[in-house]
């Protein structure tokens, strides 16, 4: 061994390490400190929405959607009363009444859409058209008026299921928020508000829906973890303590913990990586593995203490990092390269960062193992316990020993019945693996203890169900809503939908038509059918705003009768449950639906969680693959042989497909949680493998290939090593068991599992298969230490790189999430509000190059009736131009061209002008009609942007862009070669722009200042234009804006434009 | 002229003249009176006959006019205007005077029932042709200088009640009710622009005398009112209206009496019904624009020697269609094709059944809009006459501009065009508007 240590060119570097213990410790800690400042900005998203890139399209079209209608995960509240009666009594009616209050009154809650018997209307044929007037007008006060309510309800077939249970025993008030990302605080308002309900007798209040799960989900899995956390690092420490007896090792292996722990969450935080609610998993794995490396090498320096008890220490310490760096380099480069794989094969971000980042920890602890460790044990002067030494002196096995060394002989004995036994095992695995069932459900993160998974079954029960899918109609045209045809398609649409399975009930405008319809006629149900006419509808919708207020349908049909959404309620949230129908209505849409003149597509929470969890299955598989080639090329260059690569993966492979029939045998299906297992399963597996097969040949060699004496020798003492290591990472996993979040819970068990089994075929497999079949690996000759050693660096190597390009790669990914690319930052500027409707006045300054200056004034109104945005202009002065006015209509298809107008007073007459050519200058200004429409936005159907920095202009920080346009054509039509943006960050306003024109010469330099909030909405206020060709200035300058003030629509007429308003 | 009619003319066109300096007008202090908002817009025009030589006119125009607000609906606008001309080459009302003062437009703009009313003196123009009147038929003319200057100039604004209601965002009803009896009013005699053209006076013989009785114009304020509607509509991209309009034309009816002692001349107003349509919509950079109309009782001058009154009455369809293109930056390009056709066949009519007239315009901006230089011609197919205008505007400041221009008639002097050829002119001027 002094030989070794007098050789081996890593000797200085140990002896370093144990001659400047205070420094390498103190340095240690520092490096730790520092890094921890970054820790505070970590921020956590344990939204679902978190799961799917944010590029994912079905995510952007249920977004799109939420804005066109408004419709977000709601909040859902049940009273239900078991009674005779129902709800249907004047008490239970009254706590309706005032939970809706008491809910509508949050702020997070959009009050105008709080639903409920509270705030619903009834639809009622008069002989005058028909009245619509609230349910609760006045709230029934005794048995008889909640009865008519009964009766009015039942004459409302859309109202049956969605608000009131069909046994009338339950009725719902849903609310929806303002603000998802305040959930749980909103949450926990309204469980507030339930506990101080005037709950009578019969009475239960359940609050449910997608929006408390999300609200709730945070702060389960936070409190969960809390607890966790710190009960696996107990363990561990006692583990540790047991084991050797000593608490100085308890002490170091938790600074090693410590580290890795802290310092991958700060990186994430510096990376800009959020945490999400999988990342509650990163602590206790990085726990159970860091602290292997610390056992094994105190292991073995308590192992040569116990021999030589009267060594001087330094000796002793520099010995055993000679002999141990070697397999803790080793089992820290195969984790790292099984977590990468999981990196490499994930699609959804979160599992993304958590194999880069947990890769991270382990390297993390290798190198605190490797470094920090011998100085530690100098400063801490580490002492084998006396009752080693003594029994070592005695010739006496430990316990621990003994347990290990009874393995030992069974292998030795029956090397091939264990052969056959794993065998058996993994052709049974391979063969439930194809049962292995891919679901999720997010109701099922909860214990069904928990309150919210009762409400949950509650609803379901009686009500339509929580969950939602949303099925957007889009018709070609304006009104094309009224077209009777298309409403019969809906129509038919929503009869299929609801013979689906899960399907329990949908709601669309054709409802409130055909209950409008009903209640016309006279009130019979026979006439609960569509109009026949599309006059009709018109009218039936005329008659409501008449009686009503026309943004109730708001949810269902955009302004222009153009857009429908179809709201289905499922009372199943599950990817199986909810796939059948979503993929029958996929077909359905397709083959059935779609026409040139009306388009569905589906969209809503259960679309989204079913295309979330779609690949998931095999996304798992192929990081299974990732990771054990991975593994394989790493051991495979450790040893120098690819077959001692393929020995390493036996152990896990086994214990992997034992799992698969595991979970069938248990019924744990394939989740988000679960399909983590196999990385993790691998990336600690391995590490037993690793040990057991160098430390094999190690003394394979030495014995000069007596299988007897290397097994009798291998077991007690790196058995028991390993067998520490097993415990430590088994008990650290299964704390995860008690986790009161089922799927963690479940992670627990399947990585407890799956680290026995590899431990298990570690310990007696691979040594009955080297024993068996001698495969030539064992028996090379020991090679000189560099050659050896060359192995180690290469495969050392090749994981950073791996890693590291991981690291690099990383920017693509957290750009989606947090630094952006320049189609993102366009998509900020472009998603800027600019509020519904605007009044203003501008003053526009034209100079010319001589100075001459002539100045406009005017008012213009904007408002968007949908996409469609229309505007209007009026000169005010001076007299030669006043009255002059301008319309645009400008439709959001880019294929219609907008339509305009112009009045000139000096004819008296509203001239139709063709849209200009988007380049041509809007009104003698140096702005072009397409600048003046864009207001600020960029097109990028017209451009391809790309991020050229950043810049501070005037202590503004701003990223720069470069737009060109996409062929010659476009930049012909519109007049720019290429142009840059400065965009100010803090509210994502262009505030500087340089445009070329398509030869490359400048052309127009834009200046905006003096942007600040009116209403809430950012707004630029001066704009200078200069124009280097002309030599022309144009200045716009706006006052008097107005967000607030309501825009007649009829200011958007030709009247208005003739009348001047 | 006397030399005291000289001197005050040239007085009160001094200081009109210095009204156009910012200095005076800026000491007016209109815009700190709250929802007042007064605008004022002084011209000052020369023109020269280039024909013949010699000054046409030397005018100054004052139009002042006051918006107020009285609520947010609702808003009176006055309009005056005040005419010095030091020349008498035109003239004004009351044979040669040198001035003239008249109250353009005053209307009430309101919100009520449902409707938009504007109550009181306005014009109103219906269609969509430029110049070429099939619909735009509502105000007379006032044909001093014949169709020269700006269209709102020479239109005669009438007291009007005037009703639209917005049926839905893109249908709008008009209902008019016009109880002014105004008509067109025609140069006077002697007068550069008197109307000779035999199309619209009735050729006299040598030697036969005529007398001219007073023109018998209606009077009656309800019963004589002009009423229309029109009904307008955005539909699938076009524009498109729908008009009727009973009204009196807006020239007399030259009715003749030939007895022993020559002819007798009894101008009448007579009334017709109109019925006809406009469009437009847009292709590209084309706009296509028209509008047609009927009119059931038209007057036509005619030789038959059957005719006992020289008039034939006929029923008249016209129509105008028009192309503008965009397609050029800063060009616009116009023409029109305007036909009239008569349809009763007569052999005596002195002016053609069909009678086709054809305009084309040219206009380019420079100078971000602030020059605007312009080629319009008129061309009468039927009588092979016509007008070519050329016009040159310069914005020079906020509130300055300068005109330059020039009105060329030619063709056959029994046109009506060619009947002012010897009147072509170039005119300069300067507009101050506040």
């Amino acid at each position: 061994m002094n030989t070794q240590a007098n050789t081996n060119p890593l000797s200085p570097f140990f002896e370093f390490l144990v001659d400047h213990p205070r420094k390498v410790v103190a340095v240690s800690l520092l490096l730790m400190a520092l890094t921890l400042s970054y820790l505070p900005q970590l921020v956590k998203d344990t939204r679902a929405d978190a799961f799917l890139a944010p590029d994912n399209p079905a995510l952007i079209y249920r977004d799109k959607v939420k804005e066109q209608f408004g419709l977000s995960d709601p909040l859902v509240i049940a009273v239900i009363n078991e009674d005779k009666e129902g709800i249907f009594n004047p008490v239970t009616l009254s706590l309706v009444d005032w939970l809706s209050t008491e809910v509508s009154r949050l702020s997070n809650i959009d009050s105008d859409r709080v639903t409920s018997l509270a705030t619903e209307k009834n639809i009622v044929g008069t002989e005058y058209g028909m009245d619509v007037s609230d349910f609760f007008d006045p709230v029934p006060a005794t048995q008889i008026e909640a009865n008519l309510l009964r009766q009015a309800i039942s004459d409302f077939p859309l109202y049956q299921g969605s608000i009131v249970s069909k046994d009338g025993k339950a009725t719902l008030i849903v609310a929806e928020m303002r603000d998802e990302l305040l959930a749980e605080d909103t949450y926990a308002e309204i469980l507030a508000i339930v506990d101080r309900a005037p709950v009578s007798e019969n009475e239960q209040i359940h609050v449910a829906g997608e929006g408390a799960i999300a609200g709730y989900l945070g702060s389960y899995i936070d409190n969960d973890a809390q607890r966790l956390n710190p009960l696996a690092g107990l363990i561990i420490t006692l583990i540790i303590i047991f084991a050797f007896r000593r608490f100085s090792p308890a002490l170091t292996g938790n600074i090693i913990i410590a580290a890795s722990v802290l310092m991958t969450l700060s990186v994430m935080a510096a990376s800009n990586v959020a945490f999400f609610v999988i990342t509650n998993a990163l602590p206790v794995i990085l726990i159970g593995i860091s602290v292997a490396d610390a056992i094994h090498i105190y292991s073995h320096y308590y192992d040569l203490q116990a021999t030589r008890p009267n060594e001087d220490r330094r000796q002793l310490v520099v010995e055993t990092m000679l002999k141990m760096w070697r397999p803790v380099t080793l089992t820290t480069l195969t984790t790292m390269a099984g977590f990468l794989g999981l990196y490499f094969a994930a699609y959804m971000p979160p599992f993304k960062y958590f194999g880069l980042f947990t890769a991270f920890g382990v390297l993390v602890a290798g190198v605190y193992s490797l470094v920090f460790l011998p100085a530690a044990m100098m400063l801490t002067k580490a002492q084998v316990s006396r009752h080693f030494i003594e029994r070592h002196q005695a010739g006496r096995e430990e316990f621990f020993a003994r347990i290990m060394s009874g393995l030992g002989r069974l292998t030795r004995n029956y090397p091939r019945a264990i052969i056959s036994i794993f065998g058996i095992l993994a052709v049974s695995g391979l063969f439930s693996s194809s049962y292995l069932v891919v679901d999720e459900d997010r109701i099922d993160t909860f214990h069904p203890s928990e309150d919210i998974y009762l409400a949950n079954e509650a609803i379901n029960s009686h009500m339509d169900g929580t969950n939602t899918l949303d099925i957007v109609i889009e018709t070609g045209q304006i009104e094309g809503l009224f077209i009777p045809e298309n409403l019969r398609k809906m129509e038919a649409l929503q009869v299929y939908a609801e013979s689906l399975p899960h399907v329990q009930g949908s709601t669309s405008i054709v409802d409130y038509l055909k209950q409008m319809n009903r209640s016309i006629n006279g009130g019979d149900s026979s006439e609960y059918k569509l109009p026949v006419s599309s006059d009709s509808v018109a009218q039936y919708f005329l008659l409501y705003s008449a009686t009503s207020d026309p943004t109730d349908f708001e949810e269902e049909v955009d302004y222009d009768y153009k857009l429908a959404n179809i709201r289905i309620n499922m009372n199943a949230g599950s990817y199986q449950d909810t796939r059948g129908a979503v993929l029958s209505l996929e077909r359905y849409i397709a083959e059935e639906f779609n026409s040139d003149e009306i388009h569905a597509t589906l969209s809503g929470r259960v679309n989204v969680s079913y295309h979330w969890i779609k690949g998931l299955g095999q996304s798992h598989f192929v990081g299974v693959v990732i990771a054990l080639f991975l593994v394989w090329a790493v051991a495979a260059l450790l040893f120098q042989s690819i077959t001692a690569g393929i020995y390493t993966l036996i152990p896990v492979v086994g214990s992997i497909l034992l799992v698969y029939s595991a979970m069938v045998f248990l019924g744990i299906r394939l989740g988000i949680g679960t399909s983590m297992f196999a990385s993790v399963a691998i990336g600690l597996g391995v590490d037993f493998a690793i040990h057991t097969l160098d430390r094999l040949r190690d003394l394979n060699r030495e014995f000069a290939g007596d299988s007897d004496r290397v097994l009798s020798e291998f077991y007690p003492s790196t058995g028991r090593a390993l067998l520490f290591n097993f415990l430590a990472i088994s008990c650290g996993f299964g704390v995860l068991i008690t986790s009161q979040v089922v799927p963690l819970a479940n992670f627990g068990v399947i990585v407890a599992l799956s680290v026995a089994t590899s431990f298990l075929a570690s310990m007696t497999l691979l040594p009955a298969l080297v024993t068996v079949f001698q495969p030539s690996f064992m028996k090379a000759p020991e090679p000189g230490v560099a050659a050896n050693n060359g192995g180690l660096i290469r495969a050392t190597v090749a994981v950073l790189m791996i890693g590291l390009g991981g690291f690099f790669a990383l920017p693509s990914v957290v750009d989606a999430a947090e630094s952006l690319t320049a189609d993102e930052i366009v998509q900020r500027i472009n998603d800027v509000d600019d509020g519904e409707y605007v009044s203003r006045k501008l003053v526009m300054h034209l100079t010319d190059r001589r100075g001459r200056e002539r100045v406009r004034e005017t008012f213009g109104y904007r408002k968007y009736f949908g996409e469609e945005k229309q505007s209007i202009l009026f000169y005010e002065s001076p007299s030669n131009v006043k009255d002059t006015a301008f319309l645009t209509w400008d439709y959001p298809d880019p294929e219609i061209d907008d339509d305009q107008w112009l009045y000139l007073p000096a004819v008296r007459k509203t001239r139709r002008i063709s849209s200009s050519d988007r380049g041509d200058y809007f009104l003698g200004t140096d702005f072009t009609y397409e600048d003046i429409k864009l207001e600020g936005r960029l097109e990028p159907a017209d451009f391809d942007f790309s991020l050229v920095g950043e810049e501070n202009l005037d202590g503004i920080s701003t990223l720069k862009l470069q737009s060109t346009p996409r062929n010659e054509e476009i930049a012909k039509e519109l007049g720019y070669g290429r142009t840059e943006f400065w965009v100010d960050v803090s509210n994502w306003m262009v505030i500087k722009a340089d445009y070329w024109d398509p030869k490359n010469e400048p052309l127009k330099s834009l200046k905006i200042s003096d942007v600040r909030q009116v209403n809430g909405i950012w707004t630029r206020h001066r704009l200078e234009i200069q124009n280097h060709k002309t030599g022309h200035h144009t200045a716009f300058i706006f006052s008097e804006v107005d967000y607030d003030s309501v825009i007649d629509d009829r200011v958007f007429t030709q009247r208005a434009l003739a009348r001047g308003r | 002229m006397s030399l005291l009619q000289i001197a005050r003319v040239t007085l009160v066109a001094t200081a009109a003249n210095l009204l156009c300096s910012q200095t005076i007008v800026a000491q007016i202090r209109w815009d700190t009176i709250d929802q007042v908002d007064f605008s004022i817009t002084i011209d000052q025009q020369f023109s020269m006959n280039s024909s013949e030589g010699g000054a046409q006119k030397n005018q100054t125009t004052i139009l002042p006019r006051i918006d107020l607000d009285l609520s947010d609906s609702t808003s009176l606008t006055v309009i005056a205007r005040a005419r010095f001309d030091a020349e008498l080459a035109l003239g004004f009302d009351g044979g040669s005077s040198h001035s003239d003062f008249e109250l353009r437009e005053f209307y009430l703009d309101a919100e009520w029932a449902g409707a938009y009313w504007r109550l009181g003196k306005q014009q109103i123009v219906w269609g969509q042709a430029d110049g070429l009147r099939v619909l735009d038929v509502i105000n007379p003319l006032d044909l001093r200088e014949f169709i020269l200057p700006d269209f709102e100039d020479y239109r005669i604004p009438l007291w009007i009640i005037n009703a639209e209601i917005p049926l839905d965002k893109n249908w709008t009803a008009q209902f008019l009710l016009i109880p002014d009896q105004s008509y067109d009013e025609f140069a006077n005699p002697n007068t550069s622009f008197q109307i000779r053209s035999p199309q619209f006076v009735p050729e006299l013989q040598l030697g036969v005398p005529v007398t001219v009785e007073k023109t018998n114009k209606p009077g009656r304020t309800f019963m004589d009112a002009d009423a229309g509607v029109r009904l307008s509509a955005f539909v699938g991209s076009w524009d498109l209206s729908l008009n009727y309009l009973y009204h009196y034309q807006d020239q007399p009816v030259l009715y003749q009496a030939r007895d022993d002692s020559g002819i007798s001349i009894a101008p009448l107003y007579e009334r017709t019904h109109l019925l006809g349509g406009s469009f437009s919509n847009v292709f590209g950079n084309t706009t296509v624009r028209g509008e047609l109309g009927y009119s059931s009782d038209r007057f036509f001058l005619t030789n038959d020697p059957s005719s006992s009154d020289g008039i034939m009455q006929s029923a008249e369809f016209s129509y105008v269609f028009g192309l503008d293109y965009q397609g050029w930056r800063d060009w616009f390009v116009s023409a029109q094709v305007f036909q009239s056709i008569v349809s009763n066949d007569s052999a005596g009519l002195v002016r053609e059944k069909i009678s086709t007239t054809g305009t084309f315009l040219v206009r380019r901006n420079f100078m971000n809009d602030s020059i605007l230089a312009e080629i319009l011609l008129i061309q009468s197919m039927s009588q092979d006459d016509g007008l070519l205008q050329l016009s040159l505007e310069y914005d020079w400041s906020t509130n300055f501009r300068f005109t330059v221009g020039s009105d060329i008639f030619f063709g056959s002097s029994k046109g009506i065009f060619g009947q002012f050829k010897e009147n072509d002119r170039v005119s300069v001027g300067i507009e101050f508007g506040y």
